[in-house]
């Protein structure tokens, strides 16, 4: 986590409005200065920032400071003392590529990165001389600093004015320790952008969690909806089932398209085209179910997608638009199945019409009764209401009577191989639905 | 579509045979090729009739709540379905077709017009 300098600025004035030492004020200022720029030191995963922590250790840096009295003592004091300000945070920070123990390592590398600090807070304190007295030699040293950090620019500046400014070649050992402590920035780097990452992904997660949960809360699924007063506990069950339906549906489709295509003999597909049949007729039994609990769930087709919802027919499909779909998908038939289909969308098209006039006289009944509001064969007009609207859960069941002998009769009619394939396109047809209703739903538009 | 009201009255005064409501439910039935108990005031009823109608066939319907005698009926079909509700009930050529669900599944499986047409409901 990136501690921006205001922050630091921000701490160090609590902390000394804490404890009023005011002459504190310059020596946590330079310590802040001096570990500002060593931005690989401070920005560690790991535990979140504390900033009651932070402020805390620089009071107690300040109170520390304080009782230093040389300058050399201060400087040399203080990289330890750096460490000891962020108790907390592991000092992983530098791992070396010999990965030697890590204790080890770390009081190595610890230092030499201490080292690197102090060096470039002497710089900053004697900010001139070294550059000007010793042109030549802090360019070398700055160009070869600027070689080895190639790639980023906080190496820059930390190596570019780089400790020991009186030598003009670096020992092997000052190039090991750099070379380390680069590798330690770019893993450092590294680590945090995978945090980074981590972090944005479970963002939109959560996102998505608190989409979820007020949808779920919405249909009163969590006890915190007040006893179930206004929501129906029968459709939320029956949405879940239905969830699971349509992931057996696709893995029915599958089966369907890979028996198809490996060219399965027909009891093979006997079985597969029943387990179809037999996966629908699930579905009509977990409707009437539900439709006890709530009939106005299934029938405005609440459980489907909008695309869906806005072509239904008496809560589901309409059989006779199913049949006219799969009579220009399926492969020739015999005249006898042409006949037969015919027949079947006849039958179905007649049935459906009857119902939806039916339908249509409930309707008119129940308008009646609520616009006349008077007793009517001795019954109060809201008994008399309820008594009606009970009745669409008998046209529900019919309608789904009608969409499951259709499906049954399909089987009657058809090969089992033709039959195997009417129901991946049947199956196919509805995923597509389904899916261009998700993808219109979710398309940009303005407004 | 006819309504017999006649045949209702014709049994009203010789209460003696008046007993076996089933009796007279099969007796009824076997009088017209379709004939249909419902009630005025059921949906489902209207739907049926509207199917057969819209088939072309011109049922035989008896409404129980227009009926003195209903209620017995009314039990009668209840007992013999199995259900909790007696209408709508269908008889084609004098034999139990049942409710509205066994119609239809009938009509789909297409042998509903086979018998409504060996019932001499239909012709084509």
């Amino acid at each position: 986590m990136r501690i921006s300098f205001e922050d630091w600025q921000t701490v160090y004035c609590m902390a000394s409005h804490r404890v009023g030492e005011t002459s504190n004020h310059h020596n946590p200022y330079s310590v802040l200065q001096g570990i500002n720029p060593t931005t690989n030191f401070i920005n560690e995963e790991g535990s979140p920032f504390d900033f009651g922590e932070l402020e805390e250790a620089i009071v107690l840096q300040g109170v520390k400071i304080n009782n230093d009295e040389a300058k050399a003592s201060f400087l040399t004091a203080r990289p330890a003392a750096t460490l000891e300000m962020f108790p907390s945070w592991p000092l992983r920070f530098h791992q070396t590529p010999r990965g030697s123990s890590k204790s080890g390592g770390e009081s190595t590398d610890s230092g030499s990165a201490v080292n690197t600090l102090s060096s470039k807070a002497e710089a900053h304190l004697e900010p001139e001389s070294p550059m000007a007295s010793d042109g030549h030699g802090a360019s070398l040293s700055q160009n070869q600093a600027t070689q080895q950090a190639a790639k980023a620019t906080a190496e820059k500046r930390k190596f570019g004015a780089t400790g020991s400014t009186s030598d003009k070649v670096l020992d092997a050992k000052t190039l090991r320790r750099l070379a380390q402590n680069r590798e330690a920035a770019r893993k450092s780097r590294l680590r945090k952008k995978a945090y980074v990452q981590q972090l944005e992904s479970s963002r939109i997660k959560l996102a998505q969690l608190e989409q979820d949960l007020q949808r779920a809360r919405a249909q009163g699924l969590l006890l915190g909806g007040g006893g179930g007063a206004s929501v129906s506990s029968g459709a939320t069950i029956f949405d879940m089932e239905y969830g699971r339906w349509l992931d057996d549906d696709h893995r029915h489709v599958s089966e369907l398209r890979a028996a198809l295509q490996a060219h399965l003999p027909d009891g093979d597909l006997r079985v597969i085209v029943d387990g179809y049949v037999a996966h629908y007729d699930e579905i009509f039994r977990l409707k009437e179910v539900a439709a006890k609990s709530d009939v106005f769930h299934l029938i405005t087709g609440m459980w489907t997608t909008p695309a869906e919802r806005c072509f239904l027919w008496i809560g589901g499909f309409r059989p006779s638009e199913l049949i006219k779909m799969l009579s220009t998908q399926i492969e020739p038939l015999t005249e006898q199945q042409i006949v037969g289909i015919c027949g079947l969308q006849q039958s179905s098209q007649q049935a459906e019409e009857a119902l939806s006039q039916g339908l249509e006289q409930l309707q008119q009944s129940l308008v009646d009764t609520i616009a006349g509001g008077s007793f009517n064969d001795g019954m109060h007009p809201m008994a008399l209401a309820f008594a009606k609207l009970s009745n669409l859960e008998g046209f529900l069941r019919q309608a789904d009577n009608l969409r499951q002998q259709t499906l049954h009769q399909l089987c009657r009619i058809l090969t089992v191989r033709q039959a195997a394939r009417c129901f991946l396109v049947i199956g196919e047809y509805y995923a597509r639905l389904r899916a261009l209703s998700s993808f219109w739903v979710s398309r940009p538009h303005r407004g | 579509m006819q309504y017999q009201t006649e045949s209702w009255s014709s049994f009203l005064p010789t209460r003696s045979v008046d007993g076996d409501p089933l009796g007279r439910i099969e007796k009824l039935a076997s009088e017209n090729a379709v004939v249909v108990f419902s009630k005025s005031t059921c949906c489902m009823c209207h739907a049926i009739k509207r199917l057969f109608c819209g088939m072309g066939v011109n049922p035989t319907v008896y409404e129980l709540d227009e009926d003195p005698r209903g209620k017995d009926l009314e039990r009668a079909l209840m007992r013999l379905l199995g259900s909790s509700s007696a209408v709508p009930v269908v008889f084609v050529g004098g034999k139990l077709v049942g409710a509205m669900d066994r119609v239809m599944a009938s009509h789909i499986n297409g042998t509903l017009v086979p018998l409504l047409k060996e019932a001499g409901a239909l012709w084509l």
